[in-house]
């Protein structure tokens, strides 16, 4: 069956309260963080850690917020971050019972203690950082790159405005793995299943007007798990941080495989 | 990580599996015309079976075996058999991961189905013909 | 696990440190555009190569590139290569290498072409073609007219680029080594670099990677400053690396300001969005450009156009409470167009600086955003030395590419949408010149048997490190050393100043605490590695800066306001000591001549927008 429950290794338990450096002036106040942490060298159950956060010395997303923490708290607090704009992808994480980027997560939208986890559903490294290797090896599974054979033009191929509008909504995924880690289907099938944020991609490249492999792309995924296990759930179209809509994309590709027997 | 990983192929590997199945979009159709057919038949169902409220048993034999009631009841029936076989399997694929428990449960699902099935439309025909 | 060396696990402090090997044609360090670039030109040569990243390929600071890609397509009317590198070299401040230069901008439209039949969702006009806008100091016939030359997919080409790119590689069946932290080169007896040593982070294993030739296409070193457009990411790890191996770092006092980051978080506001017909203002709603370049206004070149800003706040004619920034307005453009070109910035703004661009200015400030400075090459991207009075010396088997290298067609100051370029054209380029020295699988000699010493001593001190004073805090001195000392505007005390105060944090090196011990995501002592390449680099910023006495494109010295070509028309060049940080200086010519003769030196003359 399906893993409904975590697994005795992985039950969270309550762990240490952090002190808080002497606050600096100012009246924005303080803010909880509840923080997934997991040790790897000891192995131990996950716990929850919870931190202080000084408003007047920390900028105003999740991330600053993390970064503070590891700055000025605890320099072992692990997760990945990097463009801190919200276009790389790295700090994809579930804050406040949602998945999205860090970064781009105002504290003001949350309203009050900041809880903090892994993406959901993936194997953890240590603390926030998942391993996000099957999912990477689904992206490339797909063949994410244009497949011509007609010769080469010297200049650019041909594609009408109309023809590349298709790719709007598409091409914008930073393969951040937020939409594939909400997905139930996802959860109990990630084995077979690509997933969302693959199959948007998979999509970006049916649908391009450049790319001659259009029949050979859709073979390879017409197939109960790959694509079928998509049951319009939608949490995806919710949890986007970059506001696409994966479902769509999914849904889209379910109409293409029916037109071409019906 | 955690658990020992006995499974050493390359993610890719794994990701690739078996191939693509080359199938499912008949299920797929299936399901969404069957569910389409469900709308007007379970409706003309649940009104046949007001109509059937109250009355004896040979008047309920008259009206299950006239012609037009008993085509829309086996359409009923069938409609309602596959839509109900492909529902059942997509969740025994979703949650039951071990392959002889599902390939089971698959199998028993199908043979429900089409007994259930075979059982209801044996039911109208006996009272159609009056055999 | 083999060892190449023979020596079984080098023992440091008593502790193992298991050493896996790998032997490639070639490796690569950083999957950036140019990485992949290389590495895919690389592998279509049937070279074994490696590309060895810290952040899984499409997470690199590529992603963040908005306006455009550069290139004399000609789609939107008339346009020459040659008036393109008219444009960079006066962009350069006449500081770049005009054979460079040449060899950017003549190749710059096949690479383009190139880029869009792998797959890159460029914008498009009515008739298929690519579209292109306008970017500051792109001009047609030499200066005269107003060039559309930058291809762009809306305000997203260097994510697109990047994910194309990506694509491409698997498509070679690439060798990745994702998430794999590069510690140091192995540089042989003869000066010769064998390969480079690895950190695997999520288990902690050290990896050695032999190779005829290592690429480095690390990336620049902008998170050396307080305020920068950089990702965290940005610590230019491979000029670090070079420099502990005793090779020089080349026009490192050349630091980018771009006019637009988001006032507070310094993110990026492409220029495309000037391009777009955006533009500057100050306190009294003026459109201050107009004064400082009268012919390109807004769309003059960046360094220009961050001056005027900073002169405009110093003057008292800053936006906000504080006085201490300005406003980019989009709010006159059709917000159909803002949705359809500028979409991405529309959000950052609406993110980061609560502004909705249909209605209101973008508060902005000019923000660090690009190392002009890093190893010397050749247009084969071939890394250079000077010695043995060869002023071009290459250091064999090893190259440097995109902005941790110093081609140096960039100059004093580059040009908006020339980075792009600048990384498919000299990735394209470094590929094939490995294609063309490199027999694909042949034989290599063994490893020195030192050849992880120095890497593996550097990281266990480091992940030791028990002193008084967290990375973060002297991160955060450095960072407001370079920030306040070596910015915009410059002059000779401020910068002795700072070349005093960043040496101060060099001296509080030794006292540096690691908390975290693990071997596996030890970010703690990642971000070490990464402080410990940065302050490298900014060292040698500072005291490269100090020693440059005229202006000259991004390095604007008050007390010496004008380019000086009769002294200084010379690359710097700086040594790094790396024990004592002491900084050795010298300088090597600038290439005062072009690749062929399709195309005469362009002189020197006054730099006017």
């Amino acid at each position: 069956m399906a893993e409904f429950a975590l697994p005795k290794n992985s039950k969270v338990t309550v762990g240490k309260k952090w002190p808080m450096p002497a606050k600096v002036k100012g009246d924005k106040g303080t803010r909880d963080y509840l923080v997934y942490r997991f040790d790897p060298d000891t192995g131990e159950n996950p716990r929850m850690d919870t931190y202080t956060v000084d408003l007047d010395d920390c900028g105003p997303m999740v991330l600053d917020a993390l970064i503070w923490i590891k700055n000025k708290v605890d320099p072992s607090l692990t997760f990945r971050r990097s463009c801190r704009e919200g276009v790389c992808g790295s700090c994809a994480m579930n804050v406040d019972g949602g998945n999205t980027l860090a970064c781009t997560k105002d504290m003001k939208d949350i309203s009050a203690t900041v809880k903090v986890y892994p993406l959901p559903h993936q194997p953890v490294v240590k603390d926030l950082v998942p391993d996000l290797t099957n999912f990477y090896a689904q992206h490339a599974s797909i063949q994410p790159w244009l497949k011509t054979t007609s010769p080469t033009p010297e200049k650019e191929w041909q594609q009408s405005h109309e023809e590349r509008q298709k790719l709007d909504g598409l091409y914008e995924c930073i393969l951040c793995a937020c939409c594939s880690t909400a997905c139930p289907s996802y959860w109990w099938n990630s084995d077979r299943f690509l997933g969302p944020a693959v199959l948007l991609q998979a999509y970006r490249w049916i649908i391009d007007s450049r790319d001659e492999a259009t029949g050979e792309r859709l073979d390879n995924l017409e197939d109960p798990f790959r694509l079928y296990r998509c049951h319009t759930i939608m949490n995806c179209a919710n949890t986007c941080p970059k506001h696409l809509n994966p479902a769509k994309a999914i849904a889209e590709i379910k109409k293409k495989m029916v037109e071409r027997q019906v | 990580m955690g658990a020992p990983n006995h499974n050493m192929r390359t993610p890719l590997a794994r990701v690739r599996g078996l191939g693509s199945a080359r199938s499912g979009t008949e299920h797929f159709w299936r399901q969404r015309m069957t569910a389409v057919a469900n709308v007007p038949l379970t409706i003309a169902g649940i009104v046949i079976v007001i109509a059937l409220l109250g009355r004896n048993h040979a008047a309920a034999a008259q009206i299950l075996g006239s012609p037009l009631i008993a085509i829309i009841m086996l359409l009923f029936i069938f409609s309602v058999a596959t839509h109900m076989r492909i529902g059942m399997q997509v969740v025994i694929e979703d949650y039951v991961h071990e392959e002889k428990m599902k390939f089971a449960l698959v199998m028993l699902n199908t043979f429900y189905a089409i007994a259930i099935g075979l059982a209801s439309a044996f039911a109208i025909l006996k009272l159609s013909f009056g055999v | 696990m083999a060892t190449n060396g023979g020596n079984g696990a080098p023992n440091y402090n008593g502790r193992a440190y298991p050493i896996e090997d790998h032997t490639y044609d070639v490796i690569v360090v950083g999957a950036g555009g140019s990485g992949l670039r290389a590495v895919v030109g690389c592998s279509e040569a049937g070279l074994k190569t490696a590309c060895i990243t810290k952040v899984f390929p499409t997470r690199s600071h590529t992603v963040a590139a908005q306006g455009g890609i550069s290139a004399s397509l000609g789609n939107m009317g008339e346009d020459d290569w040659r008036w393109h590198m008219y444009d960079t070299v006066k962009g350069a401040d006449w500081l770049g290498d005009q054979d460079s230069i040449e060899y950017l901008c003549r190749n710059a439209p096949a690479a383009v072409y190139e880029l869009e039949h792998w797959g890159v969702p460029f914008s498009r006009l009515e008739n298929g073609k690519i579209y292109q806008r306008p970017f500051g100091g792109m001009t047609t016939h030499y200066g005269k007219g107003t060039a559309q030359r930058t291809a762009a997919a809306a305000d997203r080409t260097g994510h697109a680029i990047l994910h194309t790119l990506y694509g491409a590689a698997l498509k070679h069946q690439a060798e990745f080594f994702i998430e794999y932290f590069a510690l140091d080169l192995i540089m042989d007896d003869e000066g010769r670099c064998r390969g480079v040593i690895a950190l695997k982070l999520d288990d902690g294993t050290l990896h050695r990677f032999r190779g005829h030739t290592t690429i480095l296409a690390t990336g620049g070193y902008g998170r050396a400053y307080f305020s920068c457009t950089s990702a965290h990411t940005c610590t230019g790890d491979g000029g670090a690396m070079a420099l502990r191996a005793g090779l020089p770092l080349q026009d490192m006092e050349f630091v980018q300001f771009h006019p637009t980051g988001i006032y507070g978080s310094g993110c990026l506001i492409t220029e495309g969005s000037r391009g777009e017909g955006g533009y500057l203002t100050n306190s009294e709603g003026e459109r201050f450009m107009e004064r400082y370049a009268p012919s390109a206004k807004d769309l003059a070149s960046r360094d220009v156009v961050s001056r005027a800003m900073t002169i405009e706040i110093r003057e008292g004619r800053g936006v906000g409470a504080k006085k201490d920034h300005i406003f980019l307005h989009l709010d006159h453009l059709d917000p159909k167009v803002l949705a359809e070109r500028l979409p991405g910035i529309s959000e950052s703004a609406r993110i980061f600086a609560g502004v909705d661009v249909t209605r209101e200015p973008i508060p902005v400030i000019p923000t660090v955003h690009y190392n002009m400075g890093g190893i010397a090459t050749n247009y084969h991207g071939e890394a250079l030395t000077k010695r043995d009075g060869n002023d071009d010396s290459i250091i064999p088997g090893l190259m440097a590419l995109g902005e941790a290298g110093c081609v140096s067609v960039h100059g004093a100051n580059r040009l908006g949408s020339n980075s792009l370029i600048d990384l498919v054209v000299f990735g394209r380029a470094a590929g094939l010149r490995c294609a063309e020295t490199i027999k694909p699988n042949e034989r290599q000699p063994d490893l020195p048997k030192d050849s992880a010493d120095k890497a593996l001593s550097r990281l266990d001190h480091l992940r030791h490190a028990n002193g008084g004073t967290p990375t973060a805090v002297l991160r955060a001195r450095m960072q407001d050393v370079m920030q306040t000392n070596c910015a915009v505007f410059r002059t000779g005390e401020v910068l002795e100043e700072g070349s005093k105060k960043i040496h101060e944090v060099v001296a509080g090196l030794p006292d540096i605490k690691v908390t975290d011990r693990s071997l596996i995501w030890n970010t703690d002592l990642i971000e070490t590695l990464e402080f410990d390449n940065l302050i490298a680099q900014a060292v040698v910023t500072m005291d490269s800066a100090v020693n440059r006495k005229e202006s000259r494109g991004a390095h604007a010295r008050e007390d010496f306001p004008d380019r000086d070509d009769k002294n200084w028309m010379t690359h710097s060049l700086a040594w790094l000591d790396p024990k004592s940080f002491k900084v050795t200086l010298d300088s090597r010519p600038v290439h005062t001549y072009t690749m062929t003769n399709d195309i005469a030196y362009i002189e020197p003359k006054a730099r006017v927008y």
